[in-house]
């Protein structure tokens, strides 16, 4: 565009624009501000979902950036320099954050407003910049474009379960927007300034845009629809949406019931309410005693930390994994699971003992299991009917747990002598450990991982700093524990325990580091994971685990427990050789802590054992006679398990009967002929069968009642199996690498097409100029793939007449007979006459030698390389520079 | 409406300009923007600096040209313009015939068919406005009596850029009149080596130069030349080139209807010069600085240089984009 010298600009107001016309203006601010300022509202929502330092503001964000946009567009529309206006604007924001941190005194508010006002001019200069680049940078919405691509590939490559809508909600509109932008863009700087009809020129454009964008959308999805299907399926796809308690270690189910997390973030706030997630009866005692002694309730493990969204995270394919995560609803009531090869991965034995528990659950999802760890037994059982209200489903779990385990070995005894003995004993069993050696080297390895990096070299340093004046590793331990709970030297405590921690002010930032180093408030994922990296810059194998605290407030029921929806917990486990993962925890007690409301009522204590269970397949159902018919593949009778070597059907009688699901109690009509069920019988009548032989399930069932009568129905719910996810399936987080592979190849795709698109373009030419029989278009599309086909290869007329430029240039270089060409052409345009034979001769004889002339003389490499210049293309349709 | 004669009327016009060009070496353009005005009706200003051939090309033209009577060459005549000219030295005067005893009116140098109006800008503006009735309506007023000219009236007026002291600039009505203004241009250097190594022959050629076509011939090519067809399309490439001398904000005094008209007439007869019956895109291109740039009062030098140059450039691009069946 011409440039006008600065004295001749007084006058006209119009004049004073750079590119001239407020129309341009105008169109500017409607197609290209506008556009950008809604996809930025898009991102900043999307990118909300994922981050929690933008706080759910995205509106007010979005707004900053408009403002920014449409003040930087208007502003450099008109003569203003770059640099000159840019540092005025920037020293401008550094006086106002100066006066924002010195009017805002708390520590609290300044924090916040400084951080407020830091996104504020972060996205107000961000849209400041784009609105220059909009006026100014021709090539601006290219790199805008690729810019929004990448934030949205490294947004997506770090979510945990990806589905295909994800991927569309999150590409598509990149997408279009990256078409429209450079396509308007191109447009606006192109536009005819005087056009007439400048609004319908644009609308019919824009929608030719419209239709061919769709189409390539289109295409790319259905492309690669395969390839976003296998996604889905690959990373846990069509899990319901996480939403609200973002930051909680539990998460709420789609029924409202509640599970833990796979994985915990740092930062955010935790929320948690005082709602009883389960109660569980625990027959651990201390050692030589009838004290309880209580245990952590274990969830999950938490052994690697991801350090690009700074989360813990569960990993399947840990060493020596030791879980025993089964789903108690898809084991039949009081049929049995257990799995002993954990208690080889859990590799202690040294004063363990097996110890059971029952686990009543309230708001805990049926498909949760819970238990000290290490359990490796789990049985469902029945719930007495008055108690059903209360509690939807039960377990009963077995586990070896060590003795050097206790929920009381928390921080401070508090006095409590028996208490403090027990601690005393477990440091002094402990610190007969010191050596890791005999340890495989992997697991060792696994565990004692740190990432790389400054953050953590801090931590290394942090770590032997506390530690300098420990000799063993349990007294390393305890000086942790005891660091977090020291005073700095104004005797405040130096850490404090916050359900809101606040986050750093730079969204890179480690968390860990600002918890360890600056903020020190934080609740137990902060205290766990900070643990942990200290515990493993030591070298012992340490990890997180989470699940519940538990604390003792019965005095009427020994060895019952409540959970509340605030005891969810993080703590870490340490490996010691002999006795395997021992509870450490370094969380501090919060000052301000409200206690849990006190449990009452009663627990369910008569556990009641069925005599006789069995478990198949609907056969029949009768609602009126309250007749069930079943086979039976399996059958309990006097706790013994009979598996059958071919089904059986039994008749029951359930007119007193009640039909359990997961979700609650349920009509008998529900039942339904194909339902996977468990019958349950506590009914005397099964007392007094008298055996001959107690191993023959045949004889059993000859001799029990007909019908027979039964106390339980439970559906087992196979056919929501499919609906719901398989929670022991762990979603993992997609790879990088895998997302960035997808985003080139998309990209790659849209270059191809780029860069075949002057060629595509070439080729229709030519072959309208081959078929055409007409001699008008057909003089027009020869004229059109002539100059085309020139234009590409460099022979740009630029603003010479073609006839002179065929004249002057093209014919004596290349021998051809454009000219001759070009005045027919030219008559056919202008002229009312009809073509002599000769002329028309001239038409239909002209295309074919031409190109094969002009084919001839510049080499294959030649033309390859210059029809891969897209630029050109662009050029031969804008307006020429002059 | 009538169709041009193609044969006859091309035929003259290569005529012609052969003969012309025997003299006028190496500037075919510029003998094709002297015809053009020629044909067109108009009058054309030629500025340049001394010696480039201005006036051996209206001499050419002249000579080329037989008069009524046949054989002998149109009347040709020359004023070289001063500041003292008066306009009666162009137009003539009345004296006092002591025989008749009555005053008569003895005709000026303007009665003529070519005139060569040497260095215009040199005399006062009286004389320029005098000339203007001539060459816009093609007759004299002296007094009550109007005289008519000769149908074919042709002026060839040349501006020297240089010495521009003492010169009065040619007002923009006097302007308008110029259908045409070119600036005459060296040769280029393989042309000038051929004149001087020929200049005596090029001499010869002036003197014997014979007269091809008659002044009723000439008539017949203005006549054929409105005959020229021109498509909408180009039609209304003039309406917007016009336009937008109007819209540009460079440029302070833009191009009246009339000129737009002008426009159109030469575009015409110079698609006829250039042996055609239609007019093309590159006409317009071709045409647009020499008719309009003189009509045009710009804001600055870099707007002089640039303004009409980027509208034509802007209207050639559509006109070229354009597909017309």
């Amino acid at each position: 565009m011409k440039k006008i010298k600065l004295k001749n600009i007084v006058g006209s107001s119009s004049m004073l624009l750079f590119g001239g016309g407020t129309r341009s203006i105008v169109a500017q601010l409607v197609l290209l501000i506008l556009p950008t300022a809604i996809v930025g509202a898009y991102m900043l929502w999307h990118l909300n979902i994922y981050y929690s330092v933008l706080e759910n503001q995205w509106i007010n964000e979005s707004l900053f950036l408009t403002s920014g946009l449409i003040a930087g567009n208007i502003f450099y529309n008109f003569r203003f320099r770059f640099i000159t206006t840019f540092l005025p604007l920037l020293f401008l924001l550094f006086v106002a954050s100066k006066i924002v941190s010195n009017i805002f005194t708390g520590e609290f508010t300044a924090f916040y407003a400084i951080t407020k006002f830091y996104i504020f001019s972060f996205l107000f200069l961000l849209g400041w910049v784009s609105g220059w680049a909009f006026a100014r940078v021709r090539w601006f919405p290219v790199i805008l474009s690729a810019l929004l691509m990448l934030i949205q590939i490294l947004v997506i490559s770090n979510t945990t379960d990806i589905t295909a809508k994800k991927l569309v909600a999150a590409f598509a509109p990149v997408l279009l927007f990256a078409f429209y932008i450079i396509y308007t863009a191109e447009l606006i700087r192109n536009m005819n300034k005087d056009e007439p009809n400048f609004t319908w020129f644009i609308l019919k454009k824009l929608l030719g845009f419209a239709i061919v964008a769709g189409l390539i959308l289109l295409l790319i999805f259905s492309f690669y629809k395969k390839e976003f299907n296998a996604i889905e399926k690959q990373y846990g796809g069509g899990a319901p949406k996480q939403e609200g308690n973002a930051e909680s270690l539990t998460k709420e189910n789609k029924d409202g019931s509640v599970s833990n997390k796979k994985q915990m973030g740092l930062g955010g706030g935790r929320k948690s309410t005082k709602q009883l997630v389960f109660i569980a009866k625990l027959d651990n005692y201390f050692p030589n005693s009838d004290v309880p002694n209580p245990l952590y309730f274990t969830y999950d493990y938490y052994t690697k930390f991801d350090t690009l969204t700074q989360t813990l995270e569960v990993d399947s394919l840990m060493p020596s994994n030791d879980l025993f995560q089964p789903d108690p609803s898809k084991i039949p009531l009081y049929f049995t699971k257990s799995d002993s090869s954990v208690l080889d991965s859990a590799k202690g034995f040294l004063k363990r003992k097996v110890v059971s528990t029952e686990v009543y659950k309230a708001l805990l999802s049926p498909k949760e299991f819970l238990a000290p760890s290490t359990a490796f037994f789990c049985q469902p059982i029945a719930i007495e009917k008055e108690y059903k209200q209360q509690f939807k489903s039960a377990y009963r779990a077995k586990m070896l747990v060590s003795d050097l385990n206790s929920a009381y070995f928390v921080y401070n005894p508090a006095g409590n002598v028996q208490l403090e003995d027990f601690q005393k004993q477990r440091f002094d069993e402990l610190r007969k450990v010191n050596n890791w050696n005999n340890e495989d080297p992997a697991f060792m390895n696994y565990y004692t991982f740190i990432p790389k990096g400054d953050d953590f070299d801090s931590i290394r340093t942090l770590a032997k700093e506390i530690t300098k004046n420990a000799i063993s590793p349990v007294d390393k331990i305890i000086a942790i524990r005891n660091y977090f709970l020291s005073k700095d030297e104004t005797g405040q405590p130096l850490f404090k325990y916050t359900d809101n921690p606040g986050v750093p002010g730079l969204p890179s930032a480690s968390k860990l580091n600002y918890f360890l180093f600056e903020n020190r408030k934080g609740y137990c994922a902060y205290y766990a994971g900070a643990t942990l990296f200290l515990l493993r810059a030591l070298g012992l194998p340490t990890r997180v685990a989470t699940g519940f605290l538990t604390v003792d407030r019965s005095s009427k029921n020994k060895g019952w427990y409540w959970f509340y929806d605030d005891q969810s917990h993080a703590w870490t486990q340490v490996y010691f050789p002999g006795y395997g993962w021992i509870d450490f925890d370094t969380t501090i007690p919060s000052t301000d802590q409200q206690e849990a409301p006190a449990p009452d009522g009663t627990p369910p204590v008569t556990v009641q054992t069925a005599l006789f269970v069995t478990n198949g397949n609907v056969l029949e159902v009768d609602t009126v006679k309250k007749r069930v018919s079943m086979s039976v593949t399996q059958m309990i009778y006097n706790d013994k398990t009979f598996a059958l070597d071919r089904p059986v059907n039994l008749d029951m009688d359930v007119s007193l009967a009640t039909i359990n699901r997961d979700s609650g109690q349920v009509p008998l009509s529900e039942l339904h002929r194909g339902n996977q069920v468990t019958a349950l019988s506590f009914s005397e009548q099964f007392k007094n069968i008298v055996l001959k032989d107690s191993n023959d399930y045949k004889e059993i069932f000859a001799k029990i009642p007909k019908p027979a009568p039964i106390d339980e129905i439970k559906i087992i719910d196979s056919t929501q199996e499919k609906q719901q996810p398989k929670v022991t399936t762990k979603p993992k987080t997609i790879s990088f690498t895998k997302m960035v592979w997808i985003g080139v190849s998309i990209l790659a795709f849209l270059i191809l097409l780029l860069f075949a698109m002057p060629w595509l373009i070439f080729k229709w030419y030519q072959s309208k100029a081959k078929n055409k029989k007409e001699v008008r278009s057909k003089a027009y599309y020869s004229y059109m793939a002539a100059t085309y086909y020139l234009n590409q290869l460099g022979f740009s007329k630029g603003t010479t007449p073609m006839l002179q430029y065929a004249h002057d240039t093209i014919d004596p270089r290349f021998g051809t007979s454009l000219s001759k060409f070009m005045q027919v052409y030219l008559k056919t345009k202008y002229s009312d006459e009809q073509l002599t034979n000769p002329e028309q001769e001239t038409v239909n004889n002209f295309y074919r030698p031409f190109y094969q002339k002009i084919k001839q003389q510049v080499t294959f490499k030649t033309r390859f390389s210059k029809f891969l210049n897209f630029y050109r293309t662009i050029n031969f349709y804008s307006k020429p520079k002059i | 409406m009538e169709t041009v004669n193609t044969e006859t009327a091309l035929q003259n016009i290569v005529r012609l300009t052969d003969n012309i060009e025997t003299v006028i070496k190496g500037k075919r353009n510029q003998i094709k923007f002297v015809l053009t005005a020629l044909l067109a009706k108009g009058h054309i200003l030629m500025e340049d600096n001394p010696g480039t051939g201005k006036t051996v090309m209206a001499k050419t033209l002249a000579q080329s040209i037989s008069g009524e009577m046949g054989n002998a060459a149109v009347n040709f005549k020359r004023i070289q313009f001063t500041p003292d000219l008066l306009p009666m030295d162009l137009l003539g005067s009345h004296i006092f015939d002591d025989v008749k005893k009555e005053f008569i009116f003895k005709k000026g140098p303007l009665f003529c068919n070519v005139l060569l109006a040497d260095e215009i800008n040199r005399a006062s503006p009286k004389v320029q406005s005098a000339l203007l009735e001539c060459m816009a309506e093609n007759q004299i007023t002296m007094g009550e009596v109007t005289y008519k000219l000769s149908d074919l009236f042709f002026t060839i007026a040349t501006q020297n850029p240089v010495e521009m002291e003492g010169t009065y600039p040619l007002p923009a009505a006097q302007l308008d009149r110029f259908f045409i203004k070119i600036i005459f241009g060296y040769v280029d250097e393989d042309t000038e080596l051929d004149i001087y190594k020929n200049y005596l022959g090029i001499n010869d050629n002036l003197l014997h130069i014979k007269q091809v076509l008659g002044i009723e011939e000439i008539m017949h090519l203005q006549e054929q030349s409105e005959n020229v067809f021109v498509h909408d399309e180009i039609i209304k490439a003039v309406r917007n080139i016009v336009w937008a001398t109007r819209k540009n904000p460079d440029i302070v005094l833009a191009a009246s209807t009339r000129s737009g008209i002008t426009f159109l007439k030469c575009l015409k007869a110079y698609a006829l010069v250039n042996g055609r019956t239609y007019v093309i895109e590159d006409d317009v291109k071709d045409l647009a600085q020499p008719v309009l740039h003189h009509r045009l009062l710009y804001k600055n030098k870099d707007a002089k240089a640039n303004a009409l140059n980027q509208i034509t450039m802007a209207e050639m691009d559509r006109l070229s984009k354009l597909k017309i069946n």
